[in-house]
């Protein structure tokens, strides 16, 4: 603690009594992993552009910290009809689920499980009350193996500062049907949200996960930072989808671990719609042999919209798969850059991993940035990347104009058919419809 | 396993030119990096004040700079640094006949196939040894015709105006912590001018050869290819084995005008334990065309990435790149390609193979600035693992901003596959001829741009490293 530099981002609001409040009925071992989080936190420097993995996002440009405030928003309401009405809406338009939760400015207000699965085990609920019934799970994997503190800057002001989380539990054997769904709503301005996901599939269970994040424009810069860590012991099968539709002004930050043990099946799908900025951390790891990832990805940008996905690809035992593919579209000024990196690590034999990256820009001040690397230490191994940065496809775009239709309706139609292959990878009831409306929504600004 | 035998066998760690010249230079600097020693280099090269001022400046530079973070290791370098010799002069003044060479200087040479090479059919040859050309010279048609090949310090003296015109001016000092180096300490290498419209039939060469200890090598290459000119320019590099480490870092600029078509081929094969930074840029001029042709099979690290900065409408760039890394070996190479202009064109192929524990690292920047309205680039990186220590790395940076561009990178990575080597051994070719053409067939597509009939000695180099046959 000598420089400077060591207690940047300690703000008013972000600091050591701040902590001291949020743990206070906590018990002492979380208490103690907070302050060291909190420690960690003030002696990482705060990510600069000179670092590879923020080459492309300015912090000191996109992020004040020093107007920040942690929530004030009293106990939200738990009633139904007191719920914002796109809150609700947006729920309504969700198929069947095995269970739903949702977060009202960073607070658990509801969760629900089907009675026949809350018989199984399954378990769905707020990590606060999880760190009381669920003790020793929690403190099995909360901010330890996944995302620990260490891990970066935002990882350790997240474990540090969470006010309010998500426990899930899936036993063993357990397979869900449908999928378990939360949404969440955050409706104050100039505010900074921690909250933490925490999945746990053990051996041979099986779920989905729809994480749905919305508001309104925010009037003053609004930071929702989110750790979430996914494990999927032997043969178990999850897939983990974040959806963001944030309004303007909010800054969604998201660092995401998936652990997938022998065998098991750890699919992730990320869709950035909203947001002024967006930065996703994802870092899959392939822990067992046999066990695979698919990572798919969707985001398009409108105005001044920043996206910045920071991915990597960790095989650390033999017989793994992964599969990575990124598409977006980018329209006004708005700009996306990726950065992701397949590492085969030694031994980790008879690797397939894959990665791919596909932007369109439709307008001339769009732009984008993609760096998609490789580091491999094992010689039987099937690895490749492509990345693509280029227009519509004129082609389709012509055959459609010669059926009659407008140039910007032909344009629309092109960029829905480019971004829907992604959601086609990963067919989960609802999801599709949902994300495919709020596009065509946006599209209609494109003129 | 048998595989991993086998292809210990195939000749590719052998390196032949691994003897020293027993000779005595006739000056050289005291160890070390001072402004002492750039004092000294330039007043032996009786230089003009504004190149001391510039040597001068650059070492501040230099100085000021950190070392690079990224690429390869380069924490045991500063040791080299403070250890080896910045200035060895072999002899008091170059030659332009063979005749007027050393005995010993010409020797070695004789061993690498140079004057044998020329007689064939080559433009024009030159040759350094250590730190400076001592020997070059260029067939009398083109002299005449009034194509300049020459030592970089010949250049200075004799066509000052076109030297300071451009020198420089592609790769400031300013531009990397080695580019600065050699700015400060730069000696040897070829200022080459290629007049309008003048084609160049055959390629001119220049061989660089270090042969004492602990010596760094500083050339510094200009070349200025006029309107609608066309030429080939292929440069060699070889050092004896020592167990000091030793130190290569040239500065090569190219400019080409309107029109004008070059291609520039290095087959670098330093021993080793050479560390080999090397700054290579071009800067093209509308419609022109310019072809880096990268070969690193030797040093020890090499860190290199060939670049065109495509300035004018229509402008295209080209790398071909091939890398080779064995056990003790580091290739950190790439290509750069900036499109500035509208309508510019690239291309980057790049074909790696480790072997042992060997690490290739394909880094590369394809960067398209607002303004370069359809420009459009491919990349493709194939990299091929021998054994299952080898490593290799992939750095492809992407950066676009107009709208109307159209790139695209690819990447991937294999080990030689059961099946083909089934399918040849099936067919009653023996396992180690099978595996020596797998991996003919996975460089052939750069090999092939080799200028093979041309220059013998390069054909040999590429074979011994990459197409050796099974004893």
């Amino acid at each position: 603690m000598t420089t400077a530099t060591v207690m940047e981002g300690v703000t008013d609001a972000l600091n050591a009594a701040a902590v001291a409040r949020v743990s206070a009925d906590e018990p002492a071992w979380l208490r103690e992993r907070r302050d060291h989080a909190r420690e960690v936190y003030e002696r990482t420097p705060m990510p600069t552009t000179r670092l590879e993995e923020w080459r492309y996002t300015d912090l000191r440009r996109k992020l004040d910290f020093a107007p920040l405030k942690l929530s004030a928003a009293p106990t939200a309401p738990d009633r139904f009809e007191w719920w914002p009405m796109r809150l609700r809406e947006a729920m309504a338009q969700d198929r069947e689920a095995s269970g739903h939760l949702v977060i009202i400015d960073g607070r658990v207000v509801h969760a629900d499980v089907a009675a026949e699965l809350a018989g199984k085990g399954v378990v769905l609920m707020s990590l606060h009350e999880a760190v009381q019934k669920h003790e020793d799970l929690v403190r099995e994997y909360l901010a330890t193996r996944a995302v620990p503190p260490e891990e970066g800057k935002f990882a350790a002001l997240n474990a540090a500062l969470w006010n309010d989380g998500i426990f899930l539990l899936v036993p063993r054997g357990v397979r869900l049907d449908l999928p378990v769904r939360v949404t969440r709503w955050y409706s104050e301005s100039g505010v900074a949200y921690f909250s933490r996901t925490l999945i746990v599939a053990e051996t041979a269970s099986q779920v989905s996960f729809v994480d749905e994040v919305l508001s309104d424009d925010f009037a003053a810069q609004t930071l929702t930072s989110s750790a979430v860590e996914v494990f999927a012991l032997d043969g178990a099968k999850v897939q983990y989808v974040a959806v963001q539709r944030l309004g303007r002004g909010g800054f969604y930050q998201s660092v995401q671990r998936t652990l997938a043990e022998r065998d098991a099946t750890l699919d992730t799908l990320n869709v950035a719609l909203g947001g002024t900025t967006t930065r996703v951390d994802l870092n899959a790891r392939l822990l067992g042999p046999g066990s695979n990832s698919d990572m798919l990805g969707l985001y398009f940008g409108d105005a001044d919209q920043h996206f910045d996905f920071n991915t990597s690809q960790d095989h650390a035992a033999p017989n793994a798969g992964s599969d990575l593919l990124y598409k977006g579209a980018l329209d006004g000024r708005s700009r996306a850059a990726f950065r992701g990196i397949i590492r085969v690590h030694k031994g980790a034999q008879r690797t397939d991993a894959y990665q791919k990256i596909r932007n369109i820009l439709l307008s001339p001040e769009a732009r984008a940035d993609s760096l998609p690397n490789l580091e491999i230490e094992a010689d039987d191994v099937k690895c490749s990347h492509g990345a693509t940065v280029g227009e519509l496809d004129a082609e389709a775009k012509f055959y459609l104009m010669s059926r009659g239709m407008s140039r910007t309706q032909a344009e629309r139609l092109v960029v829905l058919g480019f971004l829907g292959e992604v959601l086609s990878r990963l067919p989960l009831g609802g999801v599709s419809e949902k994300v495919t409306r709020v596009i065509q929504e946006k599209l209609k600004h494109h003129v | 396993m048998p595989q991993n035998e086998t292809i210990q066998d195939l000749g590719l760690d052998e390196y032949k030119y691994d003897f020293v010249t027993p000779s005595k230079p006739v000056f050289q600097t005291q160890k070390g990096l001072s402004e002492e020693v750039v004092r000294q280099i330039s007043a032996h090269k009786e230089e003009p004040e504004w190149m001391l001022e510039f040597r001068l400046k650059a070492l501040r530079i230099y100085q000021s700079k950190p070392m690079p973070a990224w690429g390869g290791d380069l924490s045991g370098l500063e040791a080299v640094l403070d250890e080896i010799y910045y200035y060895v002069r072999p002899q008091d003044r170059m030659g332009h006949s063979w005749d007027e060479v050393p005995q010993e200087i010409k020797d070695t040479f004789e061993k690498l196939g140079i004057p044998e090479a020329e007689r064939k059919i080559l433009a024009g040859v030159g040759a350094q040894y250590e730190s400076e050309m001592v020997y070059h010279s260029l067939r009398k048609e083109w002299e005449e015709r009034g194509v300049i090949f020459d030592s970089i310090e010949d250049g200075l003296r004799n066509h000052p105006e076109l030297f300071r015109e451009h020198f420089a001016t592609i790769v400031p000092p300013q531009d990397n912590k080695f580019a600065a180096m050699n700015s400060a300490v730069w000696s040897g290498g070829s200022f080459v001018y290629i007049p309008k419209g003048v084609k160049l039939e055959t390629p001119l060469q220049a061989y660089f050869r270090v042969n004492q200890e602990r010596m760094g090598q500083f050339e510094r290459t200009l070349i200025i290819v006029d309107e609608g000119a066309n030429a080939h320019y292929i440069e060699g590099c070889t050092a004896p084995v020592y167990s000091t480490e030793s130190f290569h870092s040239g500065v090569i600029e190219i400019v080409l005008k309107r029109n004008a078509r070059f291609r520039y081929t290095t087959i670098q094969n330093w021993s080793n334990n050479m560390y080999n930074l090397v700054t290579q840029r071009a800067m093209v001029h509308e419609g022109a065309h310019m072809e880096w042709l990268d070969g690193n099979l030797g040093s020890k690290l090499t860190m290199k990435y060939p670049s065109c900065y495509l300035v004018g409408e229509g402008a295209h760039g080209e790398i071909l790149s091939i890398a080779y890394a064995g056990t003790g070996q580091h290739q950190d190479t790439g290509g750069k390609v900036v499109h500035v202009a509208p309508r510019t064109t690239s291309s980057i192929v790049s074909k790696s193979i480790s072997k042992g524990h060997g690490r290739a690292s394909y880094r590369g920047l394809l960067k398209v600035h607002e303004g370069a309205h359809q420009a459009r680039s491919n990349v493709e990186c194939d990299a091929l693992l021998i054994n299952d220590t080898s490593r290799t790395d992939t750095y492809p940076y992407i950066e676009i901003e107009e709208h109307d561009a159209n790139v695209g990178h690819e990447a991937s990575v294999s080990k030689i596959g059961e099946e083909q080597l089934f399918y040849l051994t099936s067919r009653g070719i023996p396992e180690d001829e099978a595996m020596a053409m797998i991996v003919r067939g996975f460089i052939e597509p750069i090999a092939k741009e080799l200028p093979l009939e041309y220059a013998v000695e390069l054909n040999r180099l590429i074979e011994l490293e990459m197409e050796g046959s099974v004893g």
